[in-house]
């Protein structure tokens, strides 16, 4: 079990300020880490670095050994990052069963695809995440239809079309109900049993439901990383937090 | 599943063949060479309708310079007619040449001494163009409103360009062939049956080709990226490659009608670059409805067929009348008449729905209504 992702002294500064410094990280394979930190800590940023819709200003992002800055978003999902933004991207005047249908990304040359109409590996593929995502009775809906937590759920369904190796989930349960929380634990335990998962989440609680190692993002750095129990009695991380709520208050 | 028939495949097809179908019997029924040749030029304006819809209405590319494609589809053919009739050792020189000072016929006038090679420029040298541009800018993530002012901005270079350019395309003047296509021995003429037959079997192939096209995983794609580019490009597709072909696929259809136009006229000049006549093509894509290849084509229909009858009447204000149209219809029809069929069929099949009792996590009404299964 190696690392699949090896994130390396990553900088990115927008103008003259300096979102991401010298952040270093190393994922291992099926693992599911959590990413957490403060409001505009970098988190999101970093998301977008690793799969090229920022390019870095320097440092380097390794994904099983390859180099993944300079090249497009289409390239890095090509090699099987997939990611879900913070922002749900669901193609809204699309049907759901649609919307999963265009994921499955297995095949992209466009010459190809113009000969394609029924893919039995794409249906297979459909009927297993649809379950997986609980929206097999939704496929017939227009995705801008769908609820809060069902787009969140359409939209990690998309992910799981890719057949990705990595996932980027950007704060995958927002809006969602205590129920759909739980399922929604349960679907990303399940997909930890074949890939490497990261996940940006605020809520502590499914934090520590899921994750196996979590990493604290802190004003572009690394500020600490370990098991859930760690983190929680760390008295810098805690400092952190209690920083930002005071500024809130 | 009680979907909206508008959604049925199998219904959208029937709609084609009773379409095409009685298109093609018209000249069975109705013998006037004159308006047949009129009919005929309808079916190019079906033509064009139809391959704005497949670019702006598919991809969401927002094209104001079809006229690119028709005009050089258009002059192509006018080339290999004008040759045609041209004799390699006692009149190579098309007449307008030797008048405005030529005394060699331009090297890329030589190809257009083969009516088989002619043509093929004719197709070949547009759509080669939109590959190019549409790589250019698509790669360059040009978008919407900017991507319009473009190919609008191309357009009137290719106006000014085919103008300016007298000893090589007769300039304002344009190039009236004085014989009718002759192919294999041939001769077409354009107030015959097989005239009005070769166009309107060029719309029904087309149109079934680019239908197909869209249910195609292609097709599926192409319409997400008009949605949401970014999105796709995180799916793993080359964004800017399906751009850059849905928009020389639609041009290569704007030069077939180009070629179609000049057989059935038998001139062309640069009015075919028209930048009217451009954004008179996206004006009947959005009335009969843009996301619907069929909608559009009824749509050019309707709208120069009103012209023909109306315009007449009407004389200068007839633009004003047409602008005025436009504007409701984007307003309260952004999918044109088509989008009203969709709707009024889709509150049928509401009212039906609402008898059968629900079952399991049935649909709401309102989300049966908004059902939707693509073209
Ligand atoms: N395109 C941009 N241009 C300038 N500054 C930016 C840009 N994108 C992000 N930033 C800044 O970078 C910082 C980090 O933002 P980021 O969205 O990565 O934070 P985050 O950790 O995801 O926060 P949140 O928890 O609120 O989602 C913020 O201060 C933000 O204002
Ligand atoms: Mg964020």
């Amino acid at each position: 079990m190696g690392g699949v992702l090896e994130i390396r002294d990553l900088h990115k500064s927008f103008d003259s300020h300096h979102v991401i410094q010298g952040f270093s990280m190393d994922v291992v394979e099926q693992t599911l880490s959590c990413l957490i930190g403060p409001n505009g800590a970098g988190k999101t940023t970093l998301m977008d670095l690793i799969s090229g819709r920022l390019k870095p200003s320097s440092g380097s992002v390794r994904f099983r050994g390859d180099e993944l800055s300079g090249l497009s978003e289409s390239d890095i999902a090509r090699r099987g990052v997939g990611r879900k933004f913070q922002v749900p991207a669901v193609f809204k005047e699309l049907t759901v069963r649609e919307n999963l249908e265009i994921a499955f990304s297995r095949e992209v040359n466009p010459f190809r695809n113009m000969l394609k109409f029924r893919d039995k590996a794409m249906l297979a593929k459909l009927e297993e995440v649809s379950v997986l995502v609980n929206l097999e009775n939704r496929l017939s809906i227009v995705a801008g239809l769908l609820s809060h937590g069902e787009t969140q759920w359409l939209e990690i369904g998309m992910t799981l079309m890719q057949e990705p190796q990595l996932l980027l989930l950007d704060e995958p349960i927002a809006g969602m109900t205590e129920a759909e929380v739980d399922q929604t634990a349960k679907l990303l335990r399940e997909v930890r049993q074949h890939s490497t998962l990261i996940v940006v989440e605020h809520d502590m609680g499914f934090v520590r439901r899921v994750a196996d190692m979590v990493t604290v993002m802190h004003m572009g750095t690394h500020f600490a990383e370990g098991k859930i129990d760690e983190i929680e009695a760390n008295q810098n991380v805690r400092e952190i937090y209690l920083g930002t709520e005071e500024d809130a208050a | 599943m009680n979907g909206n028939i508008y959604h049925d495949k199998r219904a959208q097809w029937v709609v084609y063949i009773v379409f095409f179908v009685s298109l093609g019997l018209i000249p069975v029924m109705q013998a006037d060479p004159f308006l047949l040749n009129q009919l005929a030029v309808f079916g190019i304006y079906g033509l064009l309708a139809m391959s704005i819809s497949l670019c702006w209405g598919t991809g969401g590319i927002l094209n104001l310079g079809q006229g690119i494609a028709f005009g050089m589809g258009a002059y192509g053919m006018a080339m290999t007619m004008q040759m045609q009739s041209q004799d390699p050792e006692f009149s190579p020189l098309p007449s307008f040449m030797s008048t405005n000072g030529l005394e060699q016929l331009p090297w890329f006038w030589e190809p257009f001494w083969s009516t088989g090679g002619g043509i093929f420029l004719a197709l070949a040298v547009p759509t080669i163009f939109s590959l190019i541009f549409g790589a250019l800018m698509f790669q360059a993530r040009v978008s919407g409103p900017f991507f319009a002012i473009m190919s609008l901005a191309m357009l009137s270079a290719f106006y000014i360009l085919v103008l300016d350019m007298q000893p090589y395309t007769n300039g304002a003047n344009g190039i009236s062939p004085r014989m009718p296509l002759e192919v294999a021995g041939y001769s077409l003429d354009p107030y015959s049956p097989a005239a009005y037959w070769l166009i309107f079997g060029l719309l029904f192939s087309l149109t079934v080709l680019a239908k197909l096209l869209n249910q195609s995983k292609f097709g599926q794609i192409v319409r997400a990226l008009r949605e949401d580019p970014e999105r796709v490009r995180f799916l793993g597709y080359n964004v800017a490659l399906y751009e850059t072909l849905i928009y020389a696929i639609s041009a290569f259809i704007a030069a077939v009608a180009g070629c179609c136009f000049t057989i059935l006229i038998q001139y062309v000049s640069p009015d075919q670059f028209d930048v009217v006549f451009s954004i008179t093509m996206v004006i009947w894509a959005a009335v009969g409805g843009r996301l619907s290849l069929i909608g559009a084509i009824i749509g050019a229909f309707l709208i120069q067929g009103s012209e023909s009858y109306l315009g007449d009447q009407f004389l200068n204000s007839w633009h004003l009348i047409l602008g005025f149209f436009f504007v409701i219809i984007v307003r309260f029809l952004p999918n044109g008449l088509a989008g009203l069929l969709e709707m009024l069929l889709a509150k049928r099949s509401r009212s039906s729905t609402e008898e059968s009792p629900p079952h399991g996590r049935a649909k709401s009404p309102a989300a049966a209504n908004a059902e939707k299964a693509g073209v």
